[in-house]
């Protein structure tokens, strides 16, 4: 990995990291905030069953549930992949087809070195968002009474990294192989939402069940990691996923000729 | 041991089909030399400079630089040259002087002296964010960039791009400091002038085919020259239409241009048939010769 392209590649994206991680803090507090006053009264909502699936459950009685469904089935996921989508594009096939690359091409760094020094990059963006999401989460529950151990929302804010690092790692193999920043990004994005339902819907019909296990979404949350704590399985499915899609990345970028 | 050639291609191929690409390119520039490659808009040169880069591969044919392969050895290659290509793009959110340290730190670092003299030299604007500068300040950086590491080879595609006249004479000064330290320098153009004032051999390239390679006074030599010819009375540009080698000829009263190719010999007996003022001959420019290499009932 080359350390300056880590760098400048991080530094690149920070500013919306920062502000996506302060988001998600600051729509916790207000969780939190708003819990004691209106959780029972919208934990009554009688919500249809495949919502409900989509929604982490749709438990909007307890605590656990609320933030279930607002931070772990929702913001949370939405948000990285999001940042992780879209960065991991723009740093690979937007600087290509921006025509930065091949300036940084003709210097002395190999093409997997300078794919690996950007999926590290977008890494660390993921990592950035889930202490967002872990601190605003710890004093989210706080402010909404308590009921969420530290180690299960620790396990949530793991699972959710993972989660990010998959979907990053997706775009960066697709932006990687074709040097279109667009494509890859409504690939990626696409291949996200479409896990994001199936996890939510295929379990409703018993003979489509199996589908969900398709799904990167069903690795994250097929279990919740704020009752039962961190899915070592699951971790381990999206962490390899992950790493198999970034050497895919760095293959395949060496094998092919620069677009601009 | 003699130094191996700064560059050589053997049949070097890329086809992107239908006829667009670069065509079994035969070149070799020797160490030291200030090198230009000429040709219009899509005649192949920076093709020719994105596949000696290894940004693109070549459909068939091989390439060395420094004695060096370009397909295996090109990490190596990439740490003794510098590049700038055509339409150059930095990182536009970024400060001038942020994308400089960059570079630098790819490279392992450089010597800041060198740096600042050429920033000194160029007078670059390094506190700006690159997309507030003009198209001008912006190639300074690009020019910065390739010198920064006193490469032994300078691959340079359009380096006069958007630059004022002032900074055009500072890069056309550096490129003699270049040369006279034994350093090779490729550059393409179409702006032929920049060429012919800075290098010591062409090439032209036409539809991605290699037309000619040859040093300016051979150039200056084949091309098209012109006549002007000033009569005591009006005579008629039929005259010397059809001569041997006359390529265009403009009457306007008394004075006739004539534009040939080759020996002014029939061009001159045929105005020796009156009587002539004066004969001003006008000195070949590679103009002339772009113009030769590139008329289209010209074989290549």
């Amino acid at each position: 990995m080359s350390w300056p392209a880590f760098k400048i590649a991080l530094r690149l994206r920070l500013p919306a990291a920062v502000s996506a991680a302060v988001g998600l803090i600051a729509v916790q507090l207000a969780v939190g905030a708003l819990f004691p006053a209106v959780g029972d009264s919208i934990g009554k909502l009688n919500i249809p069953k495949g919502v409900a699936r989509l929604l982490g459950g749709g438990d909007y009685g307890t605590i656990t549930g609320w933030f279930r469904s607002e931070i772990g089935s929702i913001y949370g996921p939405l948000v990285i992949a999001a940042l992780a989508i879209t960065g991991a594009c723009a740093t690979t096939a937007g600087e290509e087809e921006d025509r930065v690359l091949g300036l940084v091409l003709a210097h002395p760094i190999t093409r997997p070195r300078l794919v690996a020094a950007k999926a590290a990059a977008i890494g660390a963006v993921v990592l950035i968002i889930a202490a967002g999401t872990w601190a605003g989460m710890i004093l989210g529950v706080a402010l909404g009474g308590g009921g969420i151990s530290l180690g299960h929302i620790s396990a949530l804010a793991l699972q959710l990294a993972c989660y990010g690092f998959a979907a990053g790692a997706l775009a960066l193999a697709l932006a990687a192989a074709t040097g279109r920043r667009s494509p890859a990004t409504g690939v990626a994005a696409g291949v996200a939402i479409l896990g994001w339902l199936i996890n939510g819907f295929a379990p409703l019909v018993g003979a489509l069940a199996w589908l969900k296990y398709l799904s990167f979404f069903y690795y994250y949350a097929g279990h919740d990691p704020l009752t039962q704590g961190a899915d070592i399985g699951g971790i381990l499915v999206l962490v390899g996923l992950a790493l198999l899609l970034t050497v895919l990345a760095m293959a395949s970028v060496e094998r092919r000729d620069l677009l601009a | 041991m003699s130094a191996p050639p700064a560059i050589a291609t053997s049949r070097l191929s890329k086809d992107y089909g239908s006829g667009r690409g670069l065509f079994e390119l035969d070149l070799e520039v020797r160490q030291g030399e200030v090198f230009g490659f000429l040709g219009p808009n899509g005649a192949g040169k920076s093709t020719t400079m994105r596949l000696l880069m290894g940004l693109i591969k070549p459909t068939s044919g091989s390439a060395q630089i420094l004695g060096l392969e370009i397909g295996n050895e090109s990490l190596a290659i990439r740490r003794r040259l510098g590049f700038l290509p055509g339409d150059l793009a930095l990182y536009p959110k970024l400060t001038g002087r942020v994308n400089l340290d960059y570079l630098a730190e790819l490279r392992g670092g450089v010597d800041p002296r060198v740096r600042d003299s050429l920033i000194e030299r160029f007078d670059a604007d390094l506190g700006r964010p690159v997309r507030e500068l003009s198209t001008g300040n912006r190639q300074k950086l690009g020019l910065i960039q390739a010198f920064m590491h006193e490469p032994e080879l300078l691959i340079l595609d359009e380096p006069i791009a958007g630059l004022d006249p002032l900074v055009q004479q500072s890069f056309h000064a550096l490129l003699g400091e270049v040369s006279a330290q034994g350093r090779t320098v490729f550059l393409s153009s179409h702006t032929l002038s920049e060429v012919e004032r800075v290098t010591h051999r062409v090439a032209i390239l036409r539809r991605g085919r290699l037309v000619v390679v040859d040093s300016i006074e051979n150039l200056r030599a084949v091309a098209l020259q012109h006549l002007e010819i000033e009569f005591d009375e009006p005579v008629g540009a039929q005259e010397f239409r059809g001569l041997h080698g006359v390529t265009d000829v403009k009457a306007d009263g008394r004075t006739v241009t004539v534009t040939f190719e080759g020996s002014a010999d029939a061009v001159v007996k045929a105005a020796a048939a009156h009587q002539v003022r004066a004969i001003r001959p006008r000195e070949a420019d590679l103009e002339d010769v772009f113009l030769r290499y590139y008329r289209p009932e010209r074989p290549v």
